[in-house]
């Protein structure tokens, strides 16, 4: 480990400890934790409520999400969290001086290749998310803080398989 | 005292403005943790950096060693804090979905939010997908919604489903995540890579 | 980094480990707190909330409100002598064992006390609601106050505005359907007429908790 690389970065293990701080906080105030996938599905429920409203009372998924949460669906909590970690982010990124437009890649692979998986990973990641009732965060990092048993299965689906797939898939990262 | 909204310390909008700077804290810490990084995520997956395996562990052991004695000192009341609930099919499926969306995309929603909010074209792109995911999972719902509500398990604790006490699981958790971070190190060392 | 005795992750590992071993070997916390403060508790008693209208009672007797559930805290032995159509009785010295605890422990029920008068009526409402339990209430003046209104009331005397007369009206309709007067209340109660106040549906206070990602 070479120090003048990570330099920048906080030190993972406090990162990390500060991490269950957040996820304590969250617990200890509002009763739940953080999640990020929630958002999404907010902002898909809410955009096609208004783009095609008939088509929102009529297929089932916006049915049982419109029936189970009240008002406008961008008025959820996962939404307001996940504004916050964009400036959290933004604002983090200001500090230690990351602010650049980049596309970050194995050197082995041009941009396109690296946006071209990024947009496929993505769309697994959303259908996924939605299967797996929340993602990393949601799911698996919330799961575990309250030592739920779905939050295991999740953490250990989501990285067992893509310890299997990584193989296939080195040429995008080494 | 704890849970405040549940117990109607803070109002509901309150609860919302609180989301929002939890928000702030969690991707600052994100982002300083340097889980705005495809290339850093994915290192875990290769040994060459597994910044992600120590923020994500030591995070879930302080969190879950936080909630237990919050409660020790009656500052929580854990019967209030939502636990998720396992529907043990569509939990494995949608955990191996993810899997291969993580190491095809590099980043997870959490963190590709992170990665954008700091430039990065490829989280951006990432988000993308992540939308038009969950808009083809709407979509197709009825074909699987028997799957999604299958296996059922209500919302056990692990601790609960292996017959010990939840102090106890937790202690393992630490043991186990120690061993962990002691290995990825060892990995860092064995599969060094040049700045990135 | 050789030479420093300490790196983050030893570090880390020593902390998490005490912390773990500590929490691993002292008991799960199974104490309930208490959900409310006294100073809630005294607000709650100084606005009188928890009274409940003899009238409003009557009215949910007739209707056969599915929601309701009176609750004797007097001894069994005037349990058995007399009490108000369709309740139990849990005497006051009982109110903490554990059967009680899962009759109250829910959202669905409107229970009301009472007692000969309110005291010991208003004490097991204090204990109940310190153990967080929602949806209690005590009826306003006891068994001496309902026997006054419900069972025999007075015509109001003199001049008297429509609201009391109808209120008269009211309790007169009621202490009939209720078996006013000498009987004790039978099982077989037919609603007549009577005025009728709105009654409100019980609502859980306690919030579900959302959360997860969905």
């Amino acid at each position: 480990m070479s120090e003048h690389k990570k330099r920048s970065y906080m030190n993972p293990y406090l990162a990390g400890v500060l991490l269950g701080v957040v996820v304590l906080a969250a617990n200890f105030i509002s009763g739940r934790s953080v999640g990020s996938s929630g958002a999404v599905k907010s902002a898909i429920v809410a955009g096609v409520e208004t783009i095609a409203p008939s088509h929102a009372e009529n297929a089932l998924f916006y049915k049982e999400y419109l029936s189970g949460h009240k008002g406008n669906p961008l008025n959820s909590w996962l939404v307001y969290e996940m504004l916050g970690v964009i400036i959290g982010g933004f604002l983090s990124g200001v500090i230690s001086r990351r602010l650049t437009w980049k596309v970050e890649h194995s050197p082995k692979i041009k941009s396109r290749t690296r946006l071209i998986f990024a947009l496929a990973g993505g769309i697994l990641f959303g259908i996924g998310s939605q299967f797996g009732r929340g993602c990393t965060s949601g799911s698996a990092l919330s799961g575990m803080a309250v030592l739920s048993l779905g939050g295991f299965i999740s953490m250990i689906s989501i990285f067992g398989t893509a310890f299997i797939f990584a193989y296939f898939f080195r040429k995008l990262w080494i | 005292m704890g849970p405040l909204v549940v117990n109607e310390i803070i109002s509901d909008n309150t609860n919302l403005l609180l989301a929002f700077f939890i928000g702030i804290a969690f991707g600052f810490v994100l982002e300083q943790g340097g889980f705005s990084s495809s290339r850093k995520l994915a290192g875990v997956f290769y040994g060459y950096d597994t910044v992600v395996l120590k923020v994500f562990f030591t995070g879930a052991v302080t969190a879950a060693l936080g909630l237990l004695f919050f409660s020790l000192f009656g500052w929580i009341d854990l019967s209030f804090v939502y636990v998720n609930e396992t529907f043990l099919h569509s939990a494995i499926l949608g955990g191996v979905i993810m899997g291969v969306g993580f190491i095809m995309g590099g980043y997870c929603p959490g963190t590709s939010f992170c990665g954008a909010a700091i430039g990065k074209i490829d989280a951006m792109v990432f988000i993308v997908g992540l939308f038009i995911g969950v808009f083809l999972f709407a979509e197709g719902y009825p074909l699987y919604e028997k799957l999604y509500k299958a296996g059922y398990m209500g919302s056990p604790r692990i601790s609960e489903f292996f017959g010990i006490t939840e102090g106890l699981f937790t202690l393992l958790m630490i043991i186990a995540a120690v061993l962990m971070f002691w290995g990825a190190e060892w990995a860092e060392k064995k599969f060094p890579r040049e700045e990135y | 980094m050789k030479n420093i005795s300490f790196t983050p992750r030893m570090l880390l590992t020593a902390g998490l480990l005490t912390l773990g071993v500590i929490i691993a070997a002292v008991p799960k916390n199974t104490t309930k707190p208490y959900k409310l403060s006294a100073k809630q508790i005294l607000d709650e008693l100084k606005s009188g909330t928890q009274y409940i209208e003899p009238e409003q009672v009557a009215q949910m007797l007739v209707e056969k409100d599915p929601f309701l559930q009176l609750i004797d805290t007097r001894p069994q032995n005037e349990f058995e002598k007399f009490s108000l159509p369709g309740a139990i009785n849990v005497p006051f010295d009982a109110i903490l064992s554990d059967e009680q605890a899962e009759l109250f422990d829910q959202n669905v029920r409107t229970f009301v006390l009472y007692g000969n008068g309110t005291t010991q009526a208003n004490e097991a409402w204090m204990l109940l609601r310190q153990l967080g339990y929602n949806n209690i209430n005590v009826l306003r003046g006891g068994l001496n106050y309902w026997a006054e209104a419900i069972l025999n009331p007075n015509p109001p005397a003199g001049i008297t505005s429509n609201d009391d007369l109808a209120r008269y009206n009211f309790r007169k309709g009621a202490g009939q359907a209720l078996g006013g007067g000498e009987q004790p209340a039978g099982n077989d109660v037919k609603p007549t007429g009577g005025q009728k106040a709105p009654v409100q549906p019980p609502k859980g206070k306690k919030k579900k908790v959302a959360g997860g990602c969905s």
